[in-house]
């Protein structure tokens, strides 16, 4: 490109007290200055395009999604449309309906944003924090596993069998991230299990 | 075997797979044709509708001067697979000699153009232009394929390019796609020139893709989506059109080299046709000059921009 900027250059260097561009030199130069001119108060809108995977199964789906708002900029950024990536080599453009309806989940009023729990016996959910949600996950899991682990077969063989809790993990993940959760949920004996890892 | 059951049919598309071709040649035949009417339709409502006008004459007379032209002399064979092996265009700009065909291109494209209602200034070039000796004649066309266009000729070279633009587009629809390789970024697989626009096309089996259309020879070749087409960042890229727009020509800018090539919307508007919307879309550059971005594309009808 450093030939086409070398031109410019020269041309803008050059270009006092001549017709700096072809419309000008053409002899279009009224028409040129009237159009500047309203061109003037209008203002540049811009969006951006972000390429991104969807999180929804294991196929991990490559898509676009635009928005409007500058984030580097300080500004609020919203997403406007979602499709399918063309450039990428597992959907080359296609989304399933999941996928399609992406936009729905984005902006859904009803989109979990925090954990949340419904207790036995209530009607609704709550929120809860983190700690509270992480800690009980944890005690849960491990009563189901302590009363339904499968330790051995009817054989006598060693096999360690959790069958009793089921365990999906996110596709939107790296290669090292698949590979952790994997260790971690097979190890437990976990064998209802689906991320990434799997294709 | 017997036919029982539902009678059988095509699977069902669940959904339009692309699969974009690496280059497209151009159809010389109809790409001025088509350019002709766009500036046309565009000179309806715009504020530079005289040389919107102007430019649409000028691609109808590259489209009617093709009529019997002879054989553009093509670089030979073993040329053309030593450039292929290096990542080397097939046509060399550098290395280019006229032909008779480019004589005759540019004798037509001189009587043509000098039918068209013009400006006192652009009848001047034309003059001058179509008086040239072969010599000045000769050194005009290597300065527009070498991208250093005299500003105090421009004028007289517009003639030159536009000639160039059907010579090279012949040249370029004799090639074989197949063996086209890329080339290095922001360059055209048959002439290593320099992209006058992208688009993200509607066509049939690659919709949603983006391709690139050559300044000079109208070889259109696919580019990765949200990525600079001049300096290959994927980062920082943004999309600017002019408030209130209809979202179908918007730049493509780039925060690593802070220059941009206009992208356009075929798959919502296949009207948009890249040379002509290019020109027609000057406010954009316009603003996007005073917002300290640069001109990244190539476009003789647009130079100084």
């Amino acid at each position: 490109m450093n030939m086409e900027l070398s031109r410019r250059t020269f041309l803008k260097g050059a270009s006092a007290g001549l017709a700096g561009t072809t419309i000008g030199a053409l002899g279009f130069g009224e028409a040129e200055t009237a159009y500047a001119a309203a061109i003037r108060p209008f203002k540049l809108a811009g969006t951006t395009e972000t390429r991104n995977t969807c999180t929804y199964c294991s196929v991990a789906c490559g898509i676009i999604m635009y928005s409007k708002g500058n984030l580097a900029k300080g500004e609020k950024a919203d997403i406007i449309h979602i499709e399918g990536d063309v450039d990428h080599p597992t959907n080359r453009g296609t989304l399933c309906p999941k996928g399609a309806a992406l936009l729905d989940y984005v902006h859904a009023e009803t989109r979990l944003k925090y954990p949340m729990v419904r207790k036995p016996g209530s009607d609704k959910f709550e929120r809860v924090s983190w700690d509270y949600a992480l800690d009980r996950i944890a005690r849960l899991m491990k009563d189901d596993r302590d009363r339904n682990i499968v330790e051995k077969n009817n054989d006598g063989v060693t096999v360690n069998r959790w069958t009793t809790t089921g365990f999906l993990a996110a596709s939107a993940t790296t290669n090292e991230t698949a590979w952790a959760t994997y260790k971690v949920v097979r190890s437990a004996g976990m064998v209802v299990f689906d991320n990434q890892a799997r294709v | 075997m017997s036919e029982t059951g539902a009678s059988r049919h095509d699977p069902i598309p669940i959904g339009e797979i692309a699969a974009p071709p690496f280059a497209r040649l151009p159809d010389p035949s109809a790409l001025f044709a088509a350019r002709a009417l766009r500036f046309w339709a565009l000179a309806q409502d715009h504020a530079l509708a005289p040389y919107l006008r102007f430019l649409g004459h000028l691609s109808e007379c590259q489209h009617r001067l093709q009529e019997g032209l002879p054989e553009p002399d093509m670089p030979a064979a073993d040329m053309r697979a030593r450039a292929r092996e290096h990542g080397m265009p097939p046509l060399d700009r550098g290395r280019f000699t006229a032909d008779a065909a480019l004589d005759v291109t540019l004798d037509r494209l001189f009587a043509l153009a000098a039918e068209i209602d013009m400006p006192d200034s652009a009848r001047a070039a034309l003059v001058r232009a179509s008086a040239a000796d072969p010599v000045a004649r000769d050194a005009m066309v290597r300065a527009v394929l070498a991208d250093a266009i005299p500003v105090e000729t421009v004028a007289d070279h517009v003639y030159v390019a536009a000639a160039l633009q059907v010579h090279f587009a012949r040249m370029a629809a004799r090639l074989d796609v197949a063996v086209l390789v890329p080339v290095g970024e922001g360059a055209c697989p048959a002439c290593g020139e320099a992209p006058v626009a992208s688009a993200i096309v509607g066509w049939q089996g690659a919709h949603g893709a983006r391709f690139c259309t050559c300044s000079l020879c109208a070889t259109q070749w696919h580019v990765v989506r949200i990525k600079c087409v001049l300096c290959d960042s994927t980062e920082g890229i943004a999309y600017q059109e002019l408030e209130g727009g209809a979202g179908t020509v918007k730049a493509e800018t780039c925060e690593n080299c802070h220059g941009y090539v206009k992208i356009l919307a075929q798959q919502k508007d296949p009207t948009l046709e890249p040379v002509a919307d290019d020109v027609a879309s000057l406010g954009l550059d316009l603003l996007l000059r005073e917002a300290g971005y640069r001109r990244g594309a190539v476009n003789p009808f647009l130079l100084g921009y």
